[in-house]
């Protein structure tokens, strides 16, 4: 636990542009841990708490939140700098979703208690949540999850099952979709419950993926008791408040990041393997440059929104779509041009840099998580283009 | 020319109401179609029209008798324009009202302006270039529209520097082929005797004005793009087939959301590169920005329109139907001041890279 007291106590957003960006990049470099940057795989508590400790002493951990929630209430055009210096560093994703997640649901649907209780708890890192979405059975068709919660005096009794549930084994508490009316249409009958995972009847068992990495878990729920208090919102009501959450994923996801430093990457290897100047790779090289140069120009639409203050609509699921492609056809030739090193288990020559199989492995799930891109493109086809259902 | 953003928006509102006027969006073909395979293969009327307009004088400034705006406008008219196919050379002729303005000549810039000549620049000596070597002997190839020229433009090479002639059109020795959206391009063998000079040292004019007239017909396929799509959307929400509306499919659900993909990446590459030129680009910076708008323009334009025949079906093949009309169109500029192979070895010859 850390004490946050020396808060930011200048207003930021007074800051000229450019003077805040200096002032951001420069705090980060020298504070956040060399070997870390761009890790290759999604970091674990352990290795994130002392950066994440370093944003919350400094009150730079959650830049969106208003100030009188212990938020730094920096204004979108600032969040944005903000955001591209943390990518530009290549600083690791920190367990996040109290952040992102949990702190703007309950600044905007939770009871006094309830943000007088959890906001600081996020702050402080005193809890760390994970978020309860996804099931066996409800993955694309999320509105389909069929874990339920039943009231029982001053407790709601939950019981079923989570999966892809991201970094469950380093949370101590989870933000949890249930069904609390059977009878209703599936979209009507979600509530929002926030639960200890400390409470008996919880086990977490982590889920080895293709990278041999255990980000994901499953969660599962036996008769665990939770206090009715703790449900957000108003019971049957929680779908439109998870949906509303996602459209932060869809807007990091679409963020050129991922493509950005696997194309860094890509050269690297092709100058490696001696390829480089070859004409052919030349070719496919110049090729995804400029769709890179261009995503960026796509995205870049976008946070000019967020910067004029205004809400994403649907259409921003063409940048998850392109961006997460990109991503895969750049490590798609690395693989190509990595020769036998396209097998090999760790980095080439012990050189982190030299990774084609690590990039190649993880830009697969890309396309899948968040709502797949099938899902993203059903989105554009009804939301967007109009399309009949 | 340094206008507040809010008032770039509204000035580039009123140049796309504006262009109602010459090119409907609500896609009536007619003109279009009557105007195919004549001689000149456009409408000089609509051609002074848009001159009253201020359009082929939109990016020269008041001082020259311009309209005193940037490429943002020129864009956004030059996207309308194709998505009402008209057939008029407006680019060409902004790209010559670019050169006079520059060479200070008021006899030719002010009848241009005022659309009252067409006069167009025969700066080309062979196919998929922007390269302007002025070889004077040199026949001059793939000039728009020229059976309409009523002058011509060359850059002609004197030592280093590049000068600038003019011709009058009427017997000048001009081959013209049909082009395969119904209009015409012109090779002249000009014969330079006959030819006035117009400008000592106009080189750098004419690198500027070629990068302009690239990003303006990168604008002018993407009305293209978003015209045929919206066209194909139409067809895809009212065809039924097997008792169902083919919209429904999700196979085309799709590729229908693939394609306003590509749409989007090219009006994001557009307009951010005609911002950047506003914002006063030069040099390598212009060329880079350009490329990649043109690069995008020509590839997924392509894809796109192509793409809008195939969701159409059988019906899309027909001469008959309008959507055909827009791939013709995009053919004939896809690879007009540049191709998408020229430009992305230009970009990648210029962009700085972007490596951590």
């Amino acid at each position: 636990m850390v004490n946050i007291a020396p808060r930011e106590t200048q207003d930021l957003n007074l800051m000229e542009d450019e003077a805040f960006r200096a002032h951001v990049r420069q705090w980060i470099e020298a504070n956040y841990p060399a070997d870390l940057r761009n890790p290759p795989k999604r970091l674990h508590w352990d290795e994130n708490k002392p950066w994440y400790f370093k944003l919350a002493e400094k009150g730079w951990l959650c830049p969106g939140w208003p100030r009188q929630f212990g938020g730094l209430g920096l204004a979108p055009a600032k969040q944005i700098i903000f955001t591209e210096e943390i990518e530009r560093y290549g600083c690791a994703r920190t367990n996040d979703h109290g952040i992102v997640m949990v702190g703007p649901l309950l600044i905007n649907h939770g009871t006094p208690a309830q943000q007088e209780y959890f906001l600081p708890k996020i702050l402080s890192g005193e809890h760390i949540w994970c978020q309860g979405y996804s099931e066996p059975n409800a993955g694309s068709d999320l509105a389909a999850l069929r874990t339920e919660a039943v009231l029982d005096g001053d407790h709601y009794i939950v019981n079923g099952q989570k999966i892809w549930t991201t970094l469950a084994t380093d949370a101590n508490w989870c933000f949890l979709l249930v069904r609390t009316d059977k009878n209703a249409k599936k979209q009507e009958g979600i509530s929002f419950l926030l639960v200890d995972m400390a409470t008996p009847g919880i086990t977490v068992k982590p889920i080895i993926n293709l990278e041999y990495h255990d980000e994901f878990c499953e969660v599962f729920f036996d008769n665990v008791r939770v206090p009715a208090k703790n449900l957000v919102g108003t019971p049957n009501r929680g779908w439109d408040m998870a949906k509303a959450l996602l459209s932060f994923e869809r807007i990091y996801l679409g963020s050129p990041r991922l493509s950005a430093y696997a194309f860094t990457r890509l050269r690297q290897l092709a100058e490696r393997m001696g390829v480089w100047d070859d004409a052919a790779f030349q070719e496919t090289y110049g090729k995804l440059r400029l769709d890179l140069e261009d995503l960026k120009s796509l995205y870049g639409t976008f946070v000019e929104k967020l910067r004029r203050g205004e809400t994403l609509g649907p259409d921003v699921s063409m940048l998850k779509i392109f961006q997460t492609e990109l991503f895969q056809r750049i490590t798609d030739t690395m693989l190509e041009i990595a020769g036998e090193n396209a097998g090999l288990l760790e980095p080439m020559e012990g050189n982190r840099n030299l990774n084609p199989t690590g990039l190649y492995i993880q830009a697969r799930p890309a396309t899948i998580y968040g709502g797949s891109n099938e899902i993203q493109r059903n989105i554009l086809s009804k939301n967007v283009l109009g399309l009949p259902g | 020319m340094s206008q507040a953003l809010d008032d770039r928006s509204e000035s580039i509102r009123m140049i796309r109401d504006s262009a109602g006027a010459v090119a409907p969006r609500g896609g009536d073909t007619k003109r279009v179609r009557a105007l195919r395979f004549t001689n000149p293969g456009f409408d000089k009327g609509v051609f002074a029209q848009m001159g009253e307009l201020g359009w082929i004088g939109l990016a020269v400034s008041e001082d020259a008798g311009g309209a005193g705006l940037g490429m943002s406008e020129a864009v956004a008219l030059a996207e309308e324009i194709g998505a009402g196919l008209a057939p008029e050379p407006l680019i060409p002729a902004m790209l010559s009202a670019r050169l006079l303005a520059a060479a200070e000549d008021k006899a030719l810039l002010a009848p241009l302006l005022e659309g009252g000549k067409v006069v167009l620049t025969a700066w080309q000596e062979k196919a998929d270039t922007l390269a302007v070597p002025g070889t004077s002997d040199a026949p001059r190839v793939f000039v728009p529209m020229a059976a309409g020229a009523d002058a011509f433009l060359l850059p002609v090479r004197e030592g280093n520097r590049i000068a600038l002639l003019a011709l009058d059109a009427a017997g000048a020795d001009v081959a013209l082929e049909k082009t395969m959206d119904g209009g015409n391009v012109g090779t002249l063998r000009a014969d330079l005797s006959r030819a006035a000079r117009v400008a000592d040292d106009i080189g750098a004019v004419v690198e500027q004005a070629l990068d302009e007239a690239a990003l303006a017909t990168a604008g002018h396929m993407l009305g293209l793009m978003e015209k045929a799509f919206e066209m194909t959307l139409a067809y895809l929400r009212t065809r039924q087939q097997f008792g169902r509306i083919i919209g429904t499919f999700q196979s085309l659900q799709h590729r229908a959301a693939d394609l306003k993909v590509h749409i989007a990446l090219t009006r994001a590459a557009v307009e951010s590169a005609a911002a950047a030129l506003d914002a006063g680009a030069t040099g390598a910076v212009r060329q880079a920005a350009v490329s990649k708008a043109k690069h995008r323009a020509a590839e997924s334009g392509l894809l796109v329109l192509r793409q809008c025949i195939q969701l159409h079906g059988g019906i899309g093949y027909t001469d008959e139907y309008d959507v055909g009309m827009y791939l013709r169109r995009g053919m004939v500029i896809a690879n007009q001041y540049g191709s998408a192979t020229l430009h992305r070895r230009r970009f990648m010859a210029l962009a700085p890279e972007d490596v951590e």
